[in-house]
This record gives C-alpha cells, sequence and structure tokens, in this order.
C-alpha cells in the first residue's frame, strides 16, 4: 500500500500496478463493495447526526418554531458551566451517571459472580433456577418499569413495603422509595440490576467453565481450602472476563434512560433526584424544545463517554488484559 | 445444565457427608431466595394479569391466585377495537416487523462489513475499521435528538423505526472476531474451485459461522424487542405505532386499570419467554461467546 | 507510516465527512419544515374525509367521541371522518412533532397547549368555517381559552372543575362539618385540623389523596395541584411574561410548603381507587372522576379547596377542538365542529366523563350541573371566573391558567419544582431554579412575541 509516492490515482488507473490479493485475484471491488452498506448506515445514522448536534450546538434554535436559527457561537457551552442552575442541573445529571456507574459497576459485577459461582454446581433442579434467573433478560424496559412502579408504590399496597413490613413485623413499611431523593436512584439501581445482571452473569458462567480443572485439582493437593481455590484460581483465571463485564456494565450505565425517563415521570418523583444526562437531554430537546442546548450537552456527553472508554482501554492494555 | 448427580465417593466419614448435606441444603436455600428474587416481579406480572385492577396493588395479596379471569384481556382488545385507537395484533405486527427488519438487516450488512475487514485487502481498510471500532462507543441514545431533527420528515413510518439500527458497529466487531478464526485454506479451497466473493462468502464463509449469525441475531433482538427511546420521538400514529408504546394506554385509565397493563405486558412478553425457554442453551451460548470474542 | 499513506487516510476521511455532509442535505439539516407561509384553510368542497385527531382517553370518552362521529355520519352522507386516538403521554408530542402540513383536519387539544401551538403556525382561525351560532353558544371561560391575539382557534364540548370530593360518611364519624360554597372553603390551617381528625378515622391513617398518581412533574402539577394553590395563597406563575419575581415568591414558598406539608396525610392512590374503596375521606381531583366516585351515591359531597389566602381558586379550561392551520376541507371541518357542539354531542360527551358542558344550552340542560345538582359547586365556581392570573380577586374562583406561547416551558418547570418541594427539598431554592428556566426560555424565544 505503501507503493505509490505519487499522487493518489484514479482507481482506473491502478490495478496494472498492484499485486492482486491472494484470497480475490479479479475482484478488485468486492472489499469495498461488501463493506460500503454497513459503512453508508453508520456515516448516515450515527456519524451524521453526531456532526449534526455539533452544528446545532452552535446555535439558538427552537423545536419545531418559526423562528429561524441563530448563530450564537460557544454560548450554549459556557452557558452549560457557568449559569448556576443550569451547571447544576447538568452537573447532577452528570453526577447520577457516576453514581449509578460507581454502585452498580462493581455491585453489578460481584453479583454476577456470585450468582455464576452459585449456579455452576451440578445439583438437581439447577436447570429451573437458571431459568428463574435468566428470565428477567427478555424483559423490555418499558414493561420492567411498570411492574417495578407498582412495586415500589408507596402505602402500604406496594408489593415491597408489604414484604418489608411482613419481616419487620409492621415496624418497616410505607416508605416512598422513588419519591424520597434518598432512595430513588437506589431504587432504580436495584431494578436495572434485576434486569440485567443474568446477562454478565451467563458470560462469568462461560468463563468459569473455562477454567482448566487441573488448577483445581492442584490447588487442591496444595491443601487449600474453597475460599482460597476461589481466590487463588477462580478469579485470576477469569480475571479478563471480569474486565469485560465491568466495561460493558460502565457503557451501560452512561446510556441509562428508558428506566429514569418512564420512572421519574410517575407519582410524585421528584425528577433531580433521578435525571441521568440522557433524559436531561430529552427532556431540554423534547419538553423545553430547546434544541441547541440539547446538542451542546450530548457533544459534552460524548466527550466524556471518549474520555472514559479510552482511559479504560488503556487500562486494560496495560494489565496486559483484552 | 444436566441433572446428573454428583458423584458422591463411597467411602467418606459420615461427619464430611453432613457437612456436605448441610452445605447442599445451604446452597439450595440461597439458589431459592435468589430465584424468588427473579421471578417474583414475572409472577407478579402474570398473576395480576388476571385479576381484577382493584386488587393489582393490595399488598402482599396482589401474589395470591385469586378472582382470576380473562376479564383484563378482554378489556385491552375491547379498548383497541377500531382503525381509531389502532389494534393489539396491529402494534404487535409493527414491533415484529420492524425487528425482523433490523436483525436480518443487521445480520447481512454487518457479516459482509466485518468479513471484508477481517478477510479482504483493500485500500483504506485499515483507517475504515478503526472508525468503526471507535463508532462502537457511540450509543445511540447521544445521536438521538439530532437523528430525529435529519428524519422528522418520515415520522410515524415503520421504515424509519427500523433503519437506523441495521449497520451497527458492534456487531460488525463481533462478527470480525469470528471471521478472523476462519483458516484461510477453506477460502483457498473456494477459490480454486472458481467461486467469487460472493459465492465464497454466502456459500463456504457463512455455514461455517453459524454462531456468529445466532450471537449478533440473539443479542440484536434483545436490544430490539422492547426498544423505546426511538419510537416515542418518531412514532405518534396507532398504524405504526409498536408495542411498547401502547402500554401507556392503559395506564391513563381513570381510575388506572393496571389488571389491563399487566395484561398487555403478559401478552406483550410470553411470546418471548416462551421462545427463550425453547432455545435457552442457545441463548446462553451466544451470549458467553460475545464476551469471550468481545 | 510513510507520507503518501496519511495523505490517503486524509482522503478516506474527507470522503466519509462528503457522505455525512451529503446526508445531512438530503434530508434537509433545516429539521422539520415548519412552514413560514402562514395557515392557510382551504373551504374545499365540502365533503370527502376528514381526519380528525384525538386523545386516546377514557374508555368511556372514547366510546362517546365513537358514537358523536357515527351520530355524525348518519346524520348526513357527504362527510366521513377518520379519527385518530394517541396516548395522553405521547399527544401534545404528536401535535409539536407534526408539520403543518401533516395536522389533520381537526384536532384535539390541551387549552394551554393553544398558544404554542398558534405560534408555531399549526392552527387555524375558526371564524368563516364554524357557524356564528356554535361560537356565541360557548361559554365565556371556554370562549377565552381558546381566543389567541383576537382570533377564535377553538370550541369546546365541555369545561374542567376541581374539587376535594368528601365521603360524607368518614367527614360525619370524624365530626368534621364541611363547607359546601367557595366563600366557606377551610383555610389551609383548618385543613390540617382536618386531617389530623381524619387520620384516626380512616383504615390507614392517610386521610387525603392529592392524586398523585397523575405525577406532579406533569400538567396535573401546573394545572391542577400546583396552580390553584399558587393562586389562592396570592401568588401568580408569571408577571408581565416574568417568572422571577412571581413564581418565586414568598407567597408561593409558603403556599407549597403547606401542601408538601400534607404529605404524611396523603395516599399515594396508585391503583385511583383510594377514595371510592374508602382508604381516604378526601380525593383532590377533576370531574372526570365522578363517574367512578358516584358509587358512594349520597356519601358523595363537593368541597372546595383548601384556601391559602385569596379565598379558593381552581384551574379551568381542558381540551377543546380546532383546525389545523393547512386543512384542505374547511367547511366539512366546520360542520363537523359544529355537529360535535351540539346540544346532543355534548350531552353524550359530558356523560361519559362527568365534565360540566362548555356550551351554554348544554350546560342549562345539564343534570349535574346547576342550582340544587349534586355538581352545582363546580359549575359555580367555574361560573366565578378570574380570568387570567394577573386578575385574580379574592372572590373569583377558577383561574385560567397563563396563555402564552411559552406554555410549554411554564408547565414543565412548575410541575417539576412542585414534585421536588412534595419529596422534600427547599421551596424558595426550587422556585427560583424555576423562575429563573423559564425567564431563560423566554428570554431566547424574545418573550415569545411575533
Amino acid at each position: 500500500m505503501t507503493t505509490q509516492t505519487q499522487k493518489i490515482p484514479s482507481p482506473a488507473a491502478a490495478p496494472a500496478k498492484r499485486q492482486s490479493s491472494a484470497i480475490l485475484t479479479g475482484h478488485r471491488f468486492a472489499g469495498p463493495l461488501f463493506a460500503s452498506p454497513a459503512l453508508i448506515g453508520l456515516a448516515i445514522f450515527l456519524v451524521a447526526p453526531f456532526v449534526l448536534a455539533v452544528v446545532l450546538s452552535f446555535y439558538r434554535v427552537q423545536l419545531n418554531s418559526p423562528r429561524p436559527a441563530r448563530f450564537i457561537g460557544f454560548e450554549q457551552y459556557t452557558r452549560l458551566f457557568t449559569d448556576p442552575d443550569l451547571s447544576a442541573a447538568f452537573g447532577q445529571a452528570l453526577l447520577n451517571n457516576f453514581t449509578f456507574a460507581l454502585i452498580v459497576v462493581p455491585v453489578q459485577t460481584v453479583l454476577a459472580l456470585g450468582l455464576a459461582v452459585l449456579v455452576n454446581r451440578k445439583l438437581r433442579g439447577m436447570v429451573v433456577f437458571r431459568t428463574f434467573i435468566f428470565m428477567p433478560l427478555v424483559f423490555p424496559l418499558a414493561l420492567t418499569a411498570v411492574i417495578w412502579r407498582l412495586i415500589y408504590s408507596r402505602g402500604d399496597e406496594g408489593l415491597l413495603n408489604a414484604i418489608l413490613g411482613l419481616f419487620s413485623g409492621g415496624a418497616l413499611s410505607s416508605h416512598d422509595w422513588l419519591g424520597s431523593p434518598s432512595t430513588a436512584l437506589g431504587s432504580i439501581i436495584v431494578m436495572s440490576i434485576w434486569q440485567s445482571v443474568s446477562f454478565q452473569m451467563i458470560i462469568v458462567l462461560a468463563a468459569l467453565q473455562s477454567v482448566p480443572t487441573e488448577l483445581y485439582e492442584a490447588a487442591s493437593l496444595d491443601r487449600a481450602n474453597k475460599w482460597q481455590q476461589f481466590i487463588n484460581v477462580t478469579v485470576p483465571g477469569i480475571r479478563n472476563t471480569l474486565i469485560f463485564v465491568a466495561l460493558i456494565t460502565t457503557i451501560f450505565s452512561f446510556r441509562l434512560f428508558d428506566q429514569v425517563y418512564l420512572l421519574s415521570r410517575s407519582g410524585s418523583v421528584d425528577r433531580g433526584s433521578t435525571e441521568t444526562v440522557m433524559t436531561q437531554i430529552i427532556n431540554t430537546g423534547f419538553d423545553n424544545n430547546n434544541v441547541g442546548q440539547a446538542a451542546a450537552m450530548t457533544v459534552i456527553f460524548m466527550l466524556i463517554i471518549t474520555v472514559i472508554a479510552i482511559i479504560q482501554r488503556a487500562a486494560v492494555r496495560q494489565r496486559g488484559g483484552v | 445444565m444436566t441433572m446428573a448427580k454428583t458423584m458422591e465417593p463411597t467411602r467418606r466419614s459420615s461427619s464430611m457427608k453432613r457437612t456436605r448435606r448441610w452445605q447442599t441444603a445451604l446452597h439450595y436455600l440461597i439458589l431459592t431466595v435468589v430465584a424468588l428474587f427473579f421471578f417474583l416481579p414475572v409472577y407478579y406480572l402474570i398473576v395480576g394479569s388476571f385479576r381484577p385492577s382493584s386488587e393489582v396493588l393490595s399488598g402482599l395479596s396482589g401474589f395470591v391466585p385469586t378472582n382470576l379471569s380473562f376479564d383484563n384481556y378482554a378489556g385491552v382488545f375491547d379498548h383497541l377495537n377500531s382503525d381509531a385507537t389502532g389494534y393489539f395484533g396491529q402494534f404487535a405486527l409493527v414491533s415484529i416487523i420492524v425487528t425482523t427488519a433490523v436483525v436480518a438487516g443487521s445480520l447481512i450488512v454487518n457479516s459482509m462489513a466485518a468479513y471484508s475487514f477481517a478477510r479482504m485487502k483493500w485500500r483504506g481498510k485499515k483507517v475504515l475499521f478503526l472508525l468503526v471500532i471507535i463508532l462502537t462507543i457511540i450509543p445511540f441514545e447521544a445521536v438521538a435528538l439530532p437523528l430525529y431533527y435529519m428524519f422528522s420528515g418520515q415520522r410515524d413510518t415503520v421504515v424509519i423505526q427500523a433503519i437506523p439500527f441495521i449497520a451497527n458497529a458492534f456487531s460488525i466487531f463481533l462478527f470480525y472476531t469470528f471471521f478472523l478464526d476462519v483458516p484461510g485454506e477453506i477460502e483457498e479451497a473456494a477459490r480454486l474451485d472458481g467461486a467469487g466473493p460472493f459465492r465464497t462468502f454466502f456459500q463456504v464463509i457463512v455455514p461455517i459461522t453459524k454462531p456468529a449469525f445466532a450471537t449478533v441475531a440473539i443479542l440484536t433482538f434483545l436490544a430490539q424487542w422492547g426498544s423505546y427511546l426511538w419510537p416515542v420521538l418518531m412514532v405518534s400514529d396507532p398504524t405504526a405505532r409498536p408495542l411498547p408504546l401502547a402500554i401507556s394506554i392503559f395506564q391513563n385509565q381513570q381510575p388506572p386499570e393496571w389488571g389491563q397493563v399487566l395484561a398487555f405486558g403478559t401478552m406483550f412478553i410470553v411470546p418471548v419467554l416462551a421462545v427463550f425457554l425453547i432455545f435457552q442453551r442457545w441463548f446462553v451460548a451466544s451470549i458467553s461467546s460475545s464476551a469471550i470474542k468481545g | 507510516m510513510t507520507i503518501p499513506k496519511s495523505r490517503r487516510t486524509a482522503g478516506i476521511i474527507a470522503a466519509a465527512a462528503a457522505v455525512s455532509v451529503a446526508a445531512l442535505s438530503l434530508t434537509g439539516c433545516g429539521g422539520p419544515d415548519t412552514g413560514n407561509a402562514g395557515p392557510s384553510v382551504e373551504a374545499g368542497s365540502g365533503e370527502g374525509t376528514i381526519n380528525v385527531w384525538a386523545v386516546d382517553g377514557q374508555a368511556a370518552e372514547n366510546d362517546a367521541l365513537k358514537k358523536i362521529i357515527s351520530n355524525f355520519e348518519t346524520s348526513q352522507n357527504k362527510i366521513k371522518v377518520n379519527l385518530k386516538l394517541f396516548p395522553s403521554d405521547q399527544y401534545t408530542k404528536a401535535v409539536n412533532s407534526a408539520a403543518p402540513g401533516d395536522l389533520p383536519d381537526v384536532l384535539d387539544f390541551d387549552g394551554p397547549t393553544l398558544a404554542s401551538f398558534v405560534y408555531n403556525g399549526k392552527m387555524a382561525p375558526l371564524k368563516g368555517s364554524v357557524s356564528g351560532e356554535t361560537l356565541s353558544n360557548q361559554t365565556d371561560s371556554i370562549k377565552a381559552q381558546n381566543t389567541v391575539d383576537g382570533a377564535v382557534y377553538g370550541v369546546g364540548m365541555m369545561n374542567a372543575g376541581l374539587a376535594l370530593w368528601g365521603n360524607k360518611k368518614l367527614l360525619d364519624s370524624a365530626g368534621v362539618t364541611y363547607p359546601t360554597t367557595p366563600e366557606e372553603a377551610w383555610t389551609a390551617e383548618e385543613f390540617t385540623g382536618v386531617l389530623d381528625k381524619l387520620a384516626a378515622v380512616v383504615p390507614g391513617g392517610k386521610p387525603l389523596d392529592l392524586s398523585e398518581q397523575y405525577g406532579f412533574a406533569g400538567e396535573w402539577g401546573t394545572c391542577c395541584s400546583a396552580g390553584p394553590v399558587i393562586w389562592s395563597g396570592g401568588g401568580t406563575m408569571l408577571k408581565d411574561n416574568k417568572a422571577v419575581g412571581a413564581l418565586d415568591s414568598d407567597a408561593n414558598v409558603k403556599s407549597l410548603t403547606t401542601l408538601a406539608s400534607w404529605k404524611k396525610y396523603t395516599d399515594p392512590n396508585a391503583d385511583g381507587l383510594a377514595f371510592p374503596n374508602g382508604r381516604v375521606a378526601l380525593s383532590w381531583v377533576g370531574h372526570w372522576t365522578y363517574p367512578t366516585y358516584k358509587a358512594l351515591g349520597s356519601d358523595l359531597v363537593s368541597i372546595p379547596l383548601p384556601n391559602f389566602g385569596k379565598g379558593t381558586k381552581t384551574a379551568s379550561g381542558t381540551f377543546a377542538w380546532g383546525m389545523g392551520a393547512t386543512s384542505k376541507n374547511g367547511t366539512a371541518s366546520g360542520k363537523f365542529l359544529d355537529f360535535l357542539m351540539s346540544d346532543e354531542s355534548v350531552r353524550i360527551y359530558t356523560d361519559a366523563n362527568g365534565a360540566p358542558p362548555a356550551t351554554k344550552t348544554a350546560l342549562s340542560a345539564s343534570s349535574l350541573y346547576g342550582p340544587g345538582k349534586q355538581l352545582q359547586l363546580l359549575g359555580d365556581q367555574l361560573s366565578k371566573a378570574c380570568g387570567p392570573e394577573e386578575q385574580i380577586t379574592e372572590t373569583c374562583v377558577s383561574v385560567t391558567r397563563p396563555v402564552t406561547a411559552g406554555y410549554p416551558i411554564v408547565t414543565d418547570q412548575v410541575g417539576k419544582a412542585e414534585a421536588a418541594i412534595y419529596s422534600g427539598k427547599d421551596a424558595k431554592e426550587a422556585l427560583s431554579a424555576a423562575a429563573r428556566a423559564i425567564d431563560q426560555n423566554f428570554a431566547d424565544n424574545d418573550g415569545y412575541r411575533k
């Protein structure tokens, strides 16, 4: 590919000079042709809208408004960072995302590991238990949110309150799980874990089963107990998988939308305590019709995601992982 | 997943056996608690769908299967009874068409691109592949707003619900990792048989990489069937409404028809649950391979 | 890496950029076509099919609407109606997102959203399409709601009423006497005392339903929960088109804090059955629950909302009907609207949802509203109309929500602030933030002036 030092020739002029590939003699366009439908799709539905978001973020533009868009330079960005209300709200949403990630990533990874260990034993009836655990995986979030809204319902008629009341002999009851700021985010976290932890569990389970049994045999000859085996054999054996699980969970945490959108608009929920960047973007763009500002939020959000992804990739590479 | 009993060594002290048994009992206990956590909401959904709305939210008695009837199901079909409201079958059809189109389209388009990146030589390939890898981190949610802005003229169509999700950077990446493992001799043999790139791919490569296709199909299906954000933005007309958008109709009743919400939810999920139970093994295999490859 | 290679790289990136730019221009980067040409309704032939959009409401309302439409289609044979119903949480978004050219001939709209729809060129004035009789038969408060810049854009079949519905049996057993006219409304302090008494007689100890299940962070909060509280306490949401100095006033802080203090008496009512099942003695809700609540028979009483200092207040105004800006069949649409507003249609519709009729003749013939009838209080409250916020007096009762094209931001912020206060946040802080957000949005849009 580095043989041409001249101007880039038109494709028609090139063939004679190039060694045809060993694989595809006479099909010079097959490669680009195979790739082009997907690449065009990505260009139109991912790259172009992102470019458009950047462009829109420099304008003052309202959704469906007869007013023409007005160029305002970096004003949307300066506002997001300097306007006390906006920066507070945006900061709160970012904080909620980070809190969610900080809790969910370790908790869900550990839970996935625990569950995988739990179901990895050959016991009678294990198929049934596993099936129960997998079930929520096929639940769409729009439906999950409705069910959990009922479960979290304030007052004694809510299922969670009723169960807690039963086990505490009536001492604990009637907590407003979604409505009180201190438990709103936690409630959403539990619901999200319910819906998706078995995905991670399956991944960890596969890794567990691929740890060579000889390692365990060697460990038990060394008189290592179960816990020592777990720490010294199992965990190192599936380390890369655990990192992968943590990675995808982090990405899920930042994409958090459906469940928050659906739950924080029900009952007397205080939106501020659960708002995520995504729900805020949609709220700004579609309820307040402020497209320009929503676009600026999108751009900042993308920058943050990119930085996180780069840091993660670097960290993984440094540890000789994936 | 087999039901095979654990092999008990024959000569063991009775105390060890007893600890064993205790451990197993404890294991079952934990398993039961965990399974209950995952299953109770599902049970609650299904039982509630057969109970009167007034009894859905009634504390622990919400779990008790009393006063069962099909009234809520009748209520759902009764409400969705005309062109004006749209029909349940119509919403289901939209969901099925959109999901099928996305799954099928994404299998074809992304596998071809991945094959091209993994096995063909062409100019610019490396740069473009790097771009694709970068694109895997952009979540759809982040471009939803500008995308809406670009395509607002196509609102209320079935096509626009499907088309943005066909090309998918992560699916390309998954296929890519599978195709890298295909031995070169297979392609060489196909070439010697005089097969062009299309025949080589569709008749030789695709059949030997079926697990890759199953993985992408299942992951795409799971992401697409419950798709909510994009339809909320793009769809209001009953003729193009997918199932997730229709749930709120019953919630907005006076008083809220929770029984009908749950009946609707049950009809939404049970077919998927059934397919999942039948193909559970594949599900598990494909999710695990997504990790091992990814 | 050699230089030529990177040059090629640059070329490829340029090509990718070109593709995305092409995609942009193909799809019309300008976004939704808002059509600046201005509304132009064509009279049309007066026959054919007209498209109608409405909210997918209560089952009984849907049935009533379908009945009215089938009556219309049998009453004549030239005009057919093609009705489409949208879930209420998605309805306003549907109208907002549709380009004027994609809007139907006739559409349902919520009163306070009208100004914004008109501002965005989505609605057509009704004069010339709808008959003069229909227009003059509208009650004053509904006419006020449907008038923007002096032109009438909508006609309504129903108005809306709010009240505290009371369970007489429970009130009596707690020894609570209750007011029946707006003038005698409980003060907020008295009301707290009443709740204390009632807490002792209801099964769960929570005697009040504030209709939490509708979500305060939506229109319910602004119209019917925070709105009446604010107005009754002597405050407003906007003053001279500004929220700072109005929404964040000390009066509003006090009133909404008082409202939030009742949370401990409040049943969340997620099943909507707290009142009919006797879990609560008082239910703060609109007329639309009447068809369910009337099961209580003579135990059902209507009580004015509490007085926060400047007399009890309710919101007036609700869904009404208008014409899409680019209808090609104005005459036929007008005929349909005339038919919707006929006494018979209004009777069918308001019987289904218990609403006060919005036409003068139907109101006087109503079996529920009027002297001595069961919902007399709600009718009286509507007849004591205040008009918009700035004209509120101590004696008037029903207030029209702010008529401004910026209403979407107002309702979003007021509802959000109410939910925050109700969940325990500082009221001053929440209201100030909401007020600044509203003003910023107005400033960005030059105060929504044309």
